[in-house]
């Protein structure tokens, strides 16, 4: 037996209409957690990318003394480029050294006039070819008994501590995604138990009259779809939200030393819209499909 | 799918020694064995808790009997598969003494629910609905909310609901229950105008007068056993 078109969509959307509280409500707490969902899973995208940055990123910085010599400095240059497990040199010298401290401590201009810039150490940012920990530390102790050098400080030892930390977030913000995702299915079945809960007489009489258990579930489904795929468009929204908060205050800023690593794409955020999408319509429609069958056993 | 009746004689409804037993223990229905022809008009009476509404509803299959058969329309209607059991139902009507209207739809909406609900198409739903309305007396109702109608016509209604489809048998539990006696005539009339169609009614009841007045097959049960079975009988 055909189930009507017209049938469905027109009891679907009186009862949206109908029961328009129960139906907000459900709408904005699935909403809520649907967000925390695409937010955790842009934030696990953003720790994962932010790994692959550092990582490209190694380096050594090799600090000259204060009072190093030009000869010094260039002998060290010299045996720097000449090295073959070196990539590429930089050298920063004082006023390079000078600029990049300010830009650093911008938010402590006291503490940016009580330095001298004469007093700053000339660095060498050393970019090696390999990644390997060991290779790295290798090169640098190559350099750190040559006069005028200071000492020689690896990123690497940072990059790892922040990777660390790092991951120990990732993880348990996937776990709280996990958690919100179950959360979220829960929150949508309950909501339509609710609902259909509500409306066991119209089942009751549906059943008196003969209708199929797919005629009766039919439109229910439906019902439970629309509110799910409604409430996650509104947590797309709340998510493009959250990207537009994070993106201007957090990315590229200087003093979140941590999260302004932790950046995605638009790519990633269209991921996590059609994720909480899917989710959503999936778990309405099956989830409404389940709270109908418990009144259709005969 | 039709639901067919294939036994060739007059015989709608079967029950053959048929026990239904809740919980374990209380039997609501003791080995009733009851034949009811195509057409018939039947009451059944009986103190409450005596197994009139036990006897209904497993008719419709709202419950199964745990020993016995029962043959609706010739079919053993314990071996119908769960997704036949609505078929079933197309060819029952059923009225209750809470009317069961919906009462978010209108009086002509609840009628049309019905034919609706089992797929049939718009152009038959508005020949058929306005057609039944007058045939219950409700032709100038068809437009009110449930609560604005007495309890006379709220009965009509769910009527004209448990009939639009035509069904081979029509259930009534207590249709008068809460009908004052005047009210009551007026079903009564209405049920008995649907007999005379062809239709076979069955009537749990607890009402006297009604049944003293009617003159019809008396069926009465007592703790769930068919004490007497009488043509042309009274209450008592």
């Amino acid at each position: 037996m055909a189930v009507r078109l017209d049938y469905v969509l027109k009891e679907t959307g009186s009862n949206l209409v109908r029961n328009l509280t129960l139906t907000l409500a459900s709408l904005l707490t699935v909403a809520i957690a649907l967000a925390f969902v695409a937010v955790s899973f842009l934030i696990g995208t953003g720790i994962n990318q932010s790994f692959l940055g550092l990582r490209s990123d190694v380096q050594m910085f090799v600090y000259m003394n204060p009072g190093a010599t030009p000869d010094q400095i260039d002998s060290v240059n010299k045996s720097l480029e000449s090295n073959p497990q070196v990539e590429s040199v930089k050298f920063l010298d004082k006023e390079k050294t000078y600029a990049e401290f300010k830009r650093l401590f911008a938010d402590q201009p006291d503490f940016v006039e009580s330095i001298n810039p004469e007093e700053l150490p000339q660095s060498f940012r050393v970019k090696p070819t390999s990644t390997d920990a060991d290779v790295v530390s290798a090169v640098g102790t190559e350099f750190e008994n040559m006069t005028g050098v200071y000492r020689v400080e690896y990123a690497e030892e940072y990059a790892r501590q922040v990777q660390k930390s790092l991951s120990t977030l990732n993880s348990w913000v996937r776990l709280f995604g996990v958690a919100l995702i179950f959360v979220s299915v829960l929150l949508i079945f309950n909501t339509i138990r609710t609902a259909v809960f509500a409306r066991r007489r119209e089942i009751e009489v549906m059943r008196l009259v003969g209708a199929s258990n797919w005629f009766i579930r039919l439109p229910f489904m439906t019902e439970g779809m629309v509110q799910g795929l409604l409430g996650a468009l509104a947590a797309a929204g709340l998510t493009w939200g959250f990207d537009a908060l994070w993106k201007r205050n957090f990315v590229n800023q200087v003093s979140f030393e941590l999260l302004n690593q932790i950046k995605w794409t638009g790519g990633d955020l269209w991921k996590a819209v059609i994720m909480i999408l899917v989710v959503g319509a999936v778990t309405g429609a099956v989830g409404s499909g389940i709270a109908v069958g418990r009144y259709l056993r005969v | 799918m039709k639901f067919v009746e294939h036994t060739g004689q007059e015989t709608v409804i079967k029950l053959e020694n048929v026990s239904k037993i809740y919980k374990g223990e209380h039997m609501a229905l003791r080995d009733a064995t009851v034949e009811i022809e195509k057409g018939e008009f039947v009451f059944l009476v009986g103190p409450s808790g005596s197994g009139k509404s036990t006897f209904l509803r497993l008719l419709n299959r709202e419950e199964t009997a745990e020993k016995g058969k029962i043959y609706v329309a010739g079919k053993d209607i314990a071996a119908l598969p769960g997704y036949k059991v609505p078929y079933l139902r197309r060819n029952i009507g059923s009225v209750f003494q809470d009317f069961k209207l919906l009462p978010n739809k209108t009086v002509a909406e609840n009628v049309a629910f019905a034919l609706e609900a089992i797929g049939r198409p718009k152009s038959v739903i508005r020949e058929a609905v306005p057609q039944i309305l007058e045939l219950v007396g409700l032709g100038r109702k068809e437009g009110s909310m449930p609560n604005e109608l007495s309890g006379g016509e709220q009965q009509r209604v769910s009527i004209a609901r448990a009939f639009v489809n035509r069904p081979l048998i029509l259930l009534a539990d207590e249709p008068t229950g809460n009908l004052d006696p005047a009210t009551s005539v007026g079903i009564m009339k209405l049920l008995d105008r649907i007999n005379r169609t062809g239709t076979t009614v069955v009537m749990a009841t607890h009402d006297r007068g009604i049944v003293d007045t009617m003159r019809r097959r008396v069926i009465e049960l007592d703790r769930g056993s068919v004490v007497r079975d009488q043509a042309r009988g009274v209450y008592e």
